[in-house]
């Protein structure tokens, strides 16, 4: 036996990757499974261990009418209870500054006797419980969040929306002097109340002396549930609470009756007299002030009539000079008219005139034109004629007559020569000679020359004489000529004169007409003038008289007027004391009507646990961790003795030859199958309890304080679940040893002399591909190893595939988990909901000054659009009443800016939904949780009232549940004006102040009381969802771990069974490279195969992972992003790509020698 | 044909067994001519297959000189060896070490593929006298078949020498003849030089060369002048 316990010891160390691997999967998955389930019940014990320490209340009463003494007794006579603590509470409004916020102000808890423990314990962090009156305590996270100081002091407002702050405290300020926690709350939500804002800030406490309450307001009780050490989250608690319940229930019934048989019937009894004695006192007054108003409506009469018949007169008088006006104004326009016709005709006449003085004058000028024209044309023919004449007479004619006389001698020479001459001849002809005839030839041709000269001189001379007598002709023609245009012309001038003179004449007796024409208008004109004025003077008299008689009317008129208000007042003043009296006394007497009714359908409200903030919340989350924890870690368990299995077979099957020596050398099956099981057992083992321990120390602390954030709890108190870790432990030793043993027995039922001798190696096999030929000749000789190798080892191919598979969907579902938490707010308030800040009114405003209030919003410009709005809360039901819902209503009274604010759409294919009048629109997660769809009825309430809708349709919506309707709607169901309590707001673009700056400008509006930036909500929400991601980077970071140890041991199992073939390749002369893609090849198509399934599987895996965690309020994103399938497969192959990287230096370590020897 | 083909000298291997070391070649010294064929023969545990480990280049030496055709390889690198192995080694083991998935012509391409020259898969397939097999798996051929393959394989990457670790070990007798005739005829018909190692001194008669070793030792490294063809060998 010794040498088989060292055998198994070298057994694992000379194949120490094999044993850590499978020590690291089991230990990785059991660490992972049992960490994260231990998360749940270590939150809840942490807050059970939180409870009881603090001893707090399983049960809590309030009373509409509160409680006395008795009940308290009686409660404390029932045998489940165990303790009884009477307390005090109140809502009432702090201011600081310009906001006021309501606390809830609580009685510090007290001991009621003396062996009784003090319930609902509050844990002191700071300074010290209050010890004396105007001392408090206020809950820690309040006092970080708003600065204050140990030493500060708070300062309650006056009043509580009217009820004077004195009537539930004694003084108005508190000094801080500690700071605690109470287990009443767990988380940071403090509650609604129905003062105020509506919103409850913190809590402190006071002592109980400091109420001014006669009767407790709430009783807390601890029974016999807790005292029995139950769980508060255990059924078994919860059954037994419900029982208490009733028997409280019962209780109330009997304290109630007792109630209204003594306080309340003495009160009434009280009530009835005091409304007797009001009705008579009434009556009286009432009937002095009816005489009164007689009175003075019989004065209000004749009064009336006097002036009626004095305003008559007035009027009649009014009417005649009115008349007298019109006659007046007829009179002035006939005399305007008359005297415009004889204007006109003067006018004309003028102008007739002056336009024959102007015809005439023309007719003057045209004359004397003429005239001087002929004057100047005869004068210049006068003096042609004289210039002629002299040049005739001085020059011309005597020229001539001298050549005449020179002529004439020269003729009378000739005359004389020629006789002379003839003579000779006669002579020389009587001379009878002969030689003479040469002379007397001469002589003949001079007498010749000499008649010749004669003729001509002759001829000369008559011409000068004929012009001579011309000349003197036609001087004597122009000389008549000249006298006859005289004589015209001194006709023309003649009658020309004559004509002028008579024109002249007509237009001198015009002008004597016209003068006279304009004397008869000048005096017609004063004259109707004149009867004009003296009627103007006669109704300006009568407007006078007229004015006097109107003022003596308007002085009686007031005089009488102010002795009737005088005389009205005093009435009203009576009238108005007796009311005020009356009022008064009715008010009181409502009041005390008000206080009766209020105690007379007195109830009391049994709560249990479940109603303090946050608890209800801490169970759901940690069942949401629990089911991430159960969901996830299972399927990572699955892979991971999956994996395992795969590897004890291998094992197994590579010992065959040592099995079957052992065997025969006769060692028993069990001897030989110890080793084995052993193995397999110390691995998975170790694996588990080093998981475990690792597990239990890390996760549940990283959860739980993550959840921490969001509750007040003390440290994480750490509880093992003993169940998952046996079960996970259990799980992994089962798979790996059973497979163990399995394995070997299958070996073992071979005769040992065929176990020594190397199993015939699976044979090879022509696969499927070779037969489709295209494709297998066109394939490289690896790629066809490949190939046949991958279909030779079906299982190996399985297992891998399956193995990376689940890792890649691991990681999908991390990354998709992560991914459709991180998309919340951004869809929310970016996409969904559009407005920016949202203002909360006070309660006590008209519509008109909401309305006033918005034309001040609208007028601001740094908001690009504002919404009056209605935001209240409700509980909804689908069919099951306890099935039920906590959501808003929200009501825009303007649409389309109500669309600017609200994005209504569907998720799927973002259509957009109209609200109309005849049903409401839900959100998505809302409709869910209920398992309604669009056209089911649900009920709600509002005020306490339950209503019946129809969905019309159901809206994209992650954070918060809404319910949104119409105002129409609203008041079609509710009867009702919606009571607007809320301004939204959108800002502009482009402004210089910040969110803050506008918040605070507004908050000095008195009808602003409290201002919510989104800004600051979507931080909040995003706050909120961090706590998850802290889970999702540990699935992350534990999916990718498991990944790589499942692709090492994957590839190391494979590398281990061939490297008889590594080592002959290696032989063969193959460098490493090349043998390491000869086995990676193989390696990497199935980790591509296994990736790509296990994109697929990891889309199923989100959805479930999301559909199981999501809470009530928040609907997590269901549209996983591509990259969270990129990041699957990426990361799968980068995992895959560095584990081989790993086995490459084994690979290259692979002696070859060593794998060659024969085989053993 | 080179004279002293493969040289060893004073070649020393030790192993470390936790505190024993075994020297498993104690000074090794021989040579082999070229186109011989040798046979080294020996009990188990001699180092004979240490020596052809070295010589094939799958194991190293700690000591000494190993010259193949005038290449020292006694000190080259991982990868140096390699190449080696992949161009000058052919190497033949008793189990034959085929790759189970291959059909008897891929186990051939195997060592084909990453030759730069060899010999066409089919011819030597058919000189090695597998013709009518070469698409059959190994698990569906017989050992000698199998071992027939195997030398095929060797051969076709056109070795310079052919190292035969107990070729006929794990085969019946006839069978064994058969193969030990096929290196014989490579030897002899192609010039290849063989070294063959074995336990069997019977058949030392078809070697031109018989090198005894013990203790890690060469005892004696004879030369056969006149080699028996292995037929007329009877064991």
């Amino acid at each position: 036996m010794k040498s088989l316990r060292k055998n198994i010891l070298r057994e694992i160390y000379n194949t120490k990757s094999r044993f850590i691997s499978i020590l690291a999967i089991i230990g990785l998955s059991v660490g992972f499974f049992s960490g994260l389930k231990a998360a749940c019940p270590s939150m809840i014990e942490t807050a059970d261990r939180y409870f009881v320490d603090q001893n707090l209340m399983d049960i809590k009463l309030i009373s509409t009418v509160g409680f006395d003494d008795d009940d308290i007794r009686d409660i404390k006579n029932l045998n489940s209870v165990v303790d009884v603590m009477p307390s005090y509470s109140a809502d009432l409004i702090v201011t600081n500054g310009n906001t006021d916020k309501v606390a809830r102000v609580y009685s510090l808890p007290e001991k009621t006797d003396t062996n009784s423990k003090v319930l609902n314990e509050p844990v002191l962090i700071d300074g010290r419980m209050p010890k004396k009156d105007g001392e408090c305590v206020i809950e820690s996270y309040f006092m970080n969040m708003e600065g204050y100081k140990i030493g500060d002091t708070i300062t309650f407002k006056d009043n509580v929306d009217g009820k004077s702050t004195d009537t539930f405290v004694k003084s108005l300020s508190y000094k801080i002097v500690g700071t605690v926690e109470s287990p009443l709350y767990l988380t940071f939500s403090r509650g609604n109340t129905n003062v105020g804002s509506g919103t409850i800030s913190f809590y402190m406490m006071i002592k109980p002396e400091e109420f001014n309450y006669e009767r407790y307001t709430n009783v807390y009780v601890t029974t016999k549930a807790s005292q029995q050490g139950l769980s508060g989250f255990s059924d078994e608690y919860k059954e037994i609470i419900d029982d208490e319940t009733t028997q409280f229930e019962e209780l109330s019934s009997s304290c109630i009756n007792r109630f209204n048989s003594t306080t309340l019937s003495d009160a009434k009894k009280k009530l009835s007299d005091a409304q007797k004695e009001y009705a008579e006192k009434k009556q009286e007054a009432e009937n002095e002030i009816s005489d009164g108003e007689k009175k003075l409506y019989n004065a209000q009469k004749e009064f009336n009539d006097k002036i009626v018949e004095a305003e008559q007169k007035i009027s009649d008088s009014e009417k005649q000079l009115s008349d007298a006006k019109t006659k007046l104004s007829d009179g002035q326009a006939e005399y305007q008219t008359k005297i415009n016709d004889a204007y006109n005709q003067l006018v004309d006449a003028q102008k007739q005139y002056d336009d024959g003085q102007k015809k005439y004058n023309d007719a003057k000028l045209q004359y004397d034109t003429k005239i001087s024209q002929a004057q100047s044309k005869l004068n210049a023919a006068q003096s042609e004629y004289d210039r002629q004449y002299n040049q005739f007479y001085n020059t011309t004619k005597p020229q001539a007559e001298t050549q005449l006389t020179i002529l004439k001698a020269a003729i009378d020479l000739c005359n004389s020569e020629i006789d002379k001459t003839e003579s000779k001849i006669n002579d020389i002809q009587n001379a009878v000679g002969v030689d003479n005839n040469s002379l007397l030839g001469d002589l003949k041709i001079k007498l010749n020359e000499y008649r010749q000269k004669l003729d001509e001189y002759q001829k000369q001379y008559d011409d000068g004489m004929q012009k001579l007598a011309d000349g003197e002709k036609l001087m004597s023609d122009a000389m008549s000529k000249l006298t006859a245009a005289q004589e015209e012309f001194e006709k023309q001038k003649a009658d020309g004169a004559e004509q002028l003179n008579d024109a002249k004449s007509q237009l001198d007796s015009a002008q004597s007409q016209l003068e006279i024409g304009k004397l008869t208008y000048e005096n017609a004109m004063n004259n109707g003038m004149l009867e004009l004025q003296s009627a103007q003077a006669q109704i300006s008299e009568g407007e006078k008289q007229l004015e006097q008689g109107k003022n003596e009317l308007e002085t009686q008129k007031t005089k009488g007027q102010q002795e009737l208000k005088a005389a009205r007042e005093k009435l009203t003043d009576g009238k108005y004391e007796a009311n005020l009296q009356l009022s008064s006394a009715e008010e009181k007497l409502n009041d005390a009507q008000k206080t009766i009714d209020n105690l007379e359908d007195a109830k009391w409200y049994v709560y249990s646990r479940d109603n303090n903030a946050g608890y209800s919340g801490l169970i759901q989350d940690a069942q949401r961790v629990d089911s991430i924890a159960t969901v996830f870690p299972l399927f990572f368990l699955v892979v991971a003795v999956l994996v395992c299995l795969t590897t004890m077979t291998r094992m197994v099957e590579e010992r065959r030859t040592e099995i079957g020596t052992l065997k025969a050398l006769g060692y028993s099956n069990m001897a030989i199958s110890a080793k084995y099981f052993i193995y397999a057992a110390v691995a998975s083992l170790s694996g588990s309890i080093i998981g475990t321990v690792l597990g239990l120390s890390t996760l549940p602390f990283i959860i739980v304080d993550t959840y921490g954030i969001m509750y007040t709890l003390p440290p994480t108190k750490l509880v093992i679940p003993w169940d998952s870790v046996i079960y996970s432990t259990l799980t992994g030793l089962l798979c790996t040893c059973v497979v163990a043993l399995v394995s070997c027995f299958k070996e073992l039922k071979i005769k040992p002399a065929t176990l020594m001798r190397p199993k015939a190696p699976k044979p090879g096999k022509r696969i499927l591909l070779e037969h489709i030929t295209p494709i297998w000749k066109h394939m490289n000789f690896t790629s066809k190893v490949t190939a046949r190798n991958l279909f030779r080892y079906k299982a190996r191919f399985l297992m891998t595939v399956i193995g990376v598979a689940g890792c890649t969907a691991l990681i999908v579902a991390s990354f998709g988990l992560k991914g459709s938490i991180s998309v919340i707010a951004e869809r929310q308030f970016g996409e969904i909901t559009k407005y920016d800040e949202v203002f909360a009114l006070s309660e006590s405003g008209t519509s008109s000054e909401k309305a006033y209030l918005m034309s001040q919003f609208h007028a601001d410009d740094r908001f690009s659009s504002t919404l009056l709005s209605y935001q209240g809360s409700t509980t909804a039901y689908y069919k099951d009443k306890d099935k039920n819902i906590g959501l808003s209503i929200v009501i825009g009274d303007d649409q389309k800016t109500f669309k600017n604010m609200f994005d209504l759409r569907e998720r799927k294919n973002h259509k957009h939904l109209e609200l109309d009048d005849s049903g409401i629109i839900v959100t998505e997660r809302m409709s869910e949780v209920l398992g309604i769809k669009v056209g089911d009825t649900i009920h709600f309430t509002i005020d306490e009232d339950y209503y019946t809708s129809t969905v019309k349709g159901i809206t994209e919506n992650y954070a918060g549940n809404y319910m949104y309707m119409t105002p129409e709607y609203y008041r079609q169901l509710t009867g009702r004006e919606v009571e607007y309590n809320m301004v939204m707001t959108s800002l502009a673009d482009d402004i210089s102040d910040t969110e803050e700056d506008i918040a605070n400008d507004w908050m000095q509006n008195e009808d602003i009381i409290t201002v919510t930036l989104m800004s600051e909500t979507i931080a909040s929400v995003n706050d909120m969802l961090k706590s998850l991601d802290i889970i999702v980077f540990v699935m992350i970071f534990c999916a990718g771990l498991l990944a790589i140890i499942v692709l090492y041991n994957l590839t190391n199992i494979n590398i281990a069974e061939r490297v008889r073939e590594i080592a002959t390749i290696k032989v063969l002369g193959f460098y490493n490279r090349e043998t390491a893609n000869y086995i990676y090849r193989e390696n990497l198509v199935l980790t591509v195969v296994g990736a790509l399934v296990g994109m697929f599987l990891g889309s199923g895996l989100t959805y479930f992972i999301i559909n199981t965690i999501q809470m009530d309020m928040v609907m997590f994103s269901k549209d996983i992003s591509i990259f969270c399938y990129i990041m699957g497969f990426v990361l799968t192959l980068v995992f895959s790509l560095f584990v081989n990287f790993i086995m490459y230096f084994k690979m290259k370590k692979i002696s070859m020698v060593e794998s060659l020897k024969s085989i053993e | 044909m080179m004279k002293n083909f493969v040289q060893f000298e004073n070649v020393y291997k030790r192993y470390k067994m936790g505190e024993v070391t075994i020297t498993a070649a104690d000074g090794v010294t021989f040579s082999v001519d070229e186109g011989e064929f040798t046979v080294i023969v020996g009990l188990s545990g001699a180092g004979k297959t240490t020596v052809l480990n070295i010589l094939g280049g799958i194991d190293s030496c700690d000591e000494g000189l190993i010259k193949v055709g005038g290449k020292d390889i006694s000190h080259l690198n991982e990868k140096q060896l390699a190449s080696y192995r992949r161009y000058d080694i052919g190497f033949v083991f008793q189990f034959y070490n085929l790759i189970p998935n291959l059909t008897a012509k891929e186990n051939v391409e195997l060592a084909t593929q990453i030759c730069r020259e060899s010999l066409d898969v089919d011819t030597v397939l058919d000189s090695v006298g597998l013709a009518e097999r070469k698409d059959n798996f190994p698990s569906q051929l017989s050992g000698g078949e199998q071992q027939r393959v195997s030398i095929a394989r060797a051969l076709a990457k056109k070795p310079k020498l052919l190292l035969c670790d107990e070729p006929t070990g794990a085969l019946d007798y006839n069978t064994g003849k058969t193969i030990l005739k096929l290196l014989q005829t490579k030897c002899i018909e192609d010039g290849m030089t063989v070294i063959l190692i074995t336990h069997n001194q019977a058949i030392t008669p078809m070697a031109n060369r018989v090198i005894n070793m013990k203790s890690g030792k060469v005892v004696s490294n004879v030369v056969n002048p006149n080699p028996l063809p292995i037929e007329q060998i009877e064991w």
